[in-house]
């Protein structure tokens, strides 16, 4: 091999550099306010530190003791467990079938897409508000509608009751993110190979059979890393179960999340929470891990 | 055999017409009722059966929400922050971009791999950290905090859907500007940026749409009425015990619209980019 020539050699360190150079502000930024709090929420969840006293100190594993010896956990774990796993089948289905849907070329099909993105960027709080304007046990045209075909009593909400509350903030999370599974299998159903389908036609394979051996084999990536990725935000996602049930009635609703703001701000046991939310980062974290190496985003 | 066929085309044809239909009111209904509820006047909105449509157009509720004070400021609120975390995460956003895809220093790998891992670091987690942290700062009650707290969410999201366009790019024409001579500021700014405009400006309406409709972080880092931003306001509307649901409503529609009008200008980016490199299977 030739050797290369001193001057490009420093050229190249220096371009280096520079490349690095306009990195700089992400590092210093993620150092600072991602990675160091990530971290310091590891320290906190082994102090009993208190948002209403000055000092803190050491406790080991005491909050983590404290945290399995809560009966209650147990339940709001197993709700988080089904808060997520029906939220994340929900706006999977739902979101592979309008993309099954829209694939085909049709009149409008542009503005129909972009219609049923629209739910991606409403505000979580707007969705909250009109739900719980349309489940007013009075008023709510839903409730109405409800209480007048006999599914439930006069003067009462779904909202209101142990069992279907978080039927309820299941429904609505799927309404809020189907669209992002929505456009993801809508991107990789372009990208299947048009010419295995005429083999199949061909073949005498019919539209079912074509979908079950052809399309869904060709989706299972996709729906691996999608499926993952949405139970990390689900799992940890606090806004709308907060803004419509507030966690009840009686803890129905009460996930990780809320249980972790609870602890925070309720009862300002700071240390306490960084635990609770330690349980959920480490869970989160195999599945961060799982994402980054599987999505192949980081090749080139 | 032909006429068969004509048959389940149309068969096919009507049930994708009824499943569209059911669509696009399972997805319209929520927004629409609040659209129109908050234009309904007082007796109306509470009228059972309930109607559909307002009898009576009124834009009192309208009236209403703006002469509270606070709901100005509410909304002057969220446009700075929106508007601050916007430009600063198109700023970091492109030079990260360009650094993450023109170049080939030791730890590229190691910075593309920490941005996608901070994007799925959940504000939950950062939550009681960052409010730490901002008050430690002496910053407790500031626009600076809660900007901090919105870039930890956007700036991820930016950089990911900027690399995406940058890496459509040809790099002949970067190769070709710095044969001519030109440094990489040069080239950064007078080839690559004009270049890329368009996705530089719907990355940026992205992290403005996030950053409005931010809550968690906002709601924890601000507690002073005249410093909250929009949604932090309104959930708080929904819940106190005594609800005024058509000032709420009429709240609703103009925290909705905006972003919603944003997203339409910038959707076309929107979806070039996220399906280019959302999630390869």
């Amino acid at each position: 091999m030739l050797r290369r020539p001193r001057l490009f050699n420093s050229y190249e360190r220096r371009h280096k550099l520079i490349g690095l150079a306009f990195a700089i502000p992400v590092i210093v930024f993620l150092l600072a306010f991602v990675l160091y709090p990530v971290l310091y929420n590891v320290w906190l969840s082994f102090t009993n530190a208190s948002l209403i006293k000055k000092t803190s100190s050491f406790v080991g594993i005491d909050n983590y003791i404290k945290i399995f010896s809560n009966k209650l956990f147990l339940k709001y774990f197993w709700n988080t467990i089904r808060w997520t796993f029906f939220s994340v089948l929900g706006q999977l289905v739902l979101g592979l079938s309008i993309a099954l849907l829209i694939a085909r070329p049709m009149k409008g099909g542009t503005a129909l897409r972009s219609f049923l993105l629209i739910p991606y960027v409403v505000p979580a709080v707007t969705l909250a508000l009109v739900s719980k304007w349309i489940m007013n046990s009075d008023y709510g045209i839903v409730s109405y509608w409800l209480q007048q075909a006999g599914l439930v009593e006069a003067r009462q909400s779904l909202l209101a009751m142990q069992g279907p509350a978080m039927w309820v903030v299941v429904i609505l999370n799927v309404w809020r993110s189907y669209p992002f599974p929505m456009l993801i299998y809508w991107a990789a159903l372009k990208s299947i190979d048009k010419q295995i389908y005429e083999a199949a036609t061909v073949d005498g394979a019919g539209k079912w059979k074509t979908f079950l051996h052809i399309t869904l084999p060709q989706l299972r990536n996709t729906t691996i890393v999608l499926a993952v990725l949405r139970i990390i935000w689900t799992a940890t996602y606090y806004d709308l179960i907060f803004m419509v049930t507030g966690g009840g009635p009686s803890g129905s609703t009460t996930h990780l999340p809320i249980l972790i703001y609870q602890a925070s701000f309720g009862s300002y046991q700071i240390g306490y929470a960084a635990a609770i939310s330690m349980i959920l980062g480490v869970l989160m974290f195999a599945c961060i891990i799982f994402y980054v190496t599987r999505s192949g985003l980081t090749e080139d | 055999m032909e006429k068969s066929m004509k048959t389940t085309k149309i068969k096919t044809g009507i049930v994708v017409t009824i499943l569209i239909v059911f669509l696009v009111v399972i997805v319209g209904f929520p927004l629409a009722w609040m659209a129109l509820s908050s234009l309904k006047p007082g007796v109306e909105l509470f009228t059972i059966p309930p109607k559909i449509m307002p009898q009576n157009w009124s834009l009192e509720w309208y009236i209403q929400a703006f002469s509270n004070p606070n709901v100005i400021r509410y909304f002057l609120n969220s446009l700075l922050i929106a508007s601050v975390v916007m430009v600063v995460d198109m700023l970091i956003g492109t030079l990260t971009a360009y650094s993450l895809t023109r170049f080939h220093y030791k730890g590229r790998k190691l910075i593309l791999i920490s941005v996608l891992a901070a994007y799925c670091v959940p504000p939950i987690m950062l939550m009681l950290p960052l409010y730490k942290i901002v008050n430690a700062f002496g910053m407790p009650e500031s626009h600076i905090g809660v900007i901090i707290a919105h870039l930890t969410v956007t700036l991820p999201f930016s950089v990911w859907l900027l690399v995406s366009f940058f890496k459509k790019l040809p790099k002949e024409i970067n190769e070709a500007a710095v044969m001519d001579g030109a440094s990489e500021m040069q080239v950064f700014l007078k080839v690559e940026l004009p270049l890329c405009v368009s996705g530089v400006l719907s990355t940026g309406i992205m992290a403005f749409i996030m950053s409005w409709n931010e809550f968690l972080l906002s709601s924890v880092l601000i507690s002073k009425e005249s410093m909250k931003t929009l949604t932090v306001g309104l959930a708080n509307y929904i819940s106190s015990t005594h609800i005024d649901w058509g000032i709420i409503m009429a709240l609703g529609t103009i925290t909705t619209i905006p972003v919603v009008i944003l997203f339409a200008l910038v959707q076309k980016y929107f979806v070039e980019g996220m399906t280019a490199g959302a999630v390869k299977g």
